[in-house]
């Protein structure tokens, strides 16, 4: 198996690198590239202190799933691809998604993260609501997933 | 005929139960729901939140497919609303 999506309810279980680094680990790979994101302190002027992220389960897994094989096929069919993202409440500091390949070359390793990242963002649903310091919640805004009108 | 709307994200705001249920005229579209979905955020004065909700959003049936606002829409059918996305 060379590909591994999953949405982790945050409150059940945490994303683990060490799981993604065993999974993407082959010996006929030179490349291995790990992108971790996180919830980070602040947000245009406001202080965070989590994050919680909502998602369309079924949706999210199909596009995931989608979207990992199109980078395979893209840019290297050999690549092992783990690809994680949380669900519900993240603290500041903890890992929101985890996108680990391992390729033959750099490149690819590189192209492929980056590929798989900007995608998710554009196709996968998955919302975020900040939870502020002051007490304060807010559903961010983000990409329309409507089809464009003929 | 009577539409059922799984909520996600900002829509959330409502209702506190997830879903909301919506009486549309028969062989009404995607669009006849984007208007009712209006007046509902109109009524519960949510414009300012979700003042941009109706035009932004998508909406998948039970297929798991996201449909255009031509999709004709069957009674006691369950969509899922789709607001603006922003995970990563």
């Amino acid at each position: 198996m060379k590909i591994h999506t999953s949405l982790l309810d945050s409150k059940k279980k945490k994303i683990s690198l060490k799981k993604a680094k065993n999974f993407i680990y082959s010996k006929s790979n030179g490349a291995e590239s790990i992108f971790v994101g996180r919830v980070r302190n602040n947000n245009k002027g406001k202080k965070v202190k989590a994050v919680t992220y909502a998602a369309h389960k079924r949706l999210v897994m199909k596009s995931f799933t989608k979207i990992c094989n199109e980078a395979k096929k893209k840019f290297d069919k050999k690549a092992k691809i783990f690809l994680e993202h949380a669900t519900n409440y993240v603290p500041v500091g903890g890992i929101s998604i985890i996108i680990a390949v391992g390729s033959g070359h750099r490149d690819e390793a590189y192209k492929i993260s980056r590929y798989i990242l900007e995608k998710v963002k554009h196709r996968s649903p998955i919302w975020k609501k900040e939870h502020y310091i002051d007490g304060k919640k807010e559903w961010i805004p983000g990409h329309s997933l409507r089809q464009k009108r003929k | 005929m009577k539409i059922q709307l799984k909520l996600y994200g900002s829509s959330e705001l409502l209702s506190g139960k997830g879903v909301l249920s919506f009486n549309l005229p028969k062989n009404s579209k995607i669009k006849n729901l984007r208007s009712s979905l209006m007046n509902l955020i109109v009524k519960k004065k949510l414009k300012n939140n979700l003042g941009s909700l109706p035009e932004l959003a998508a909406f998948s049936n039970m297929k798991d497919e996201i449909v255009s606002d031509n999709y004709r829409l069957k009674n006691k059918e369950l969509l899922s609303i789709i607001p603006p996305i922003a995970g990563g």
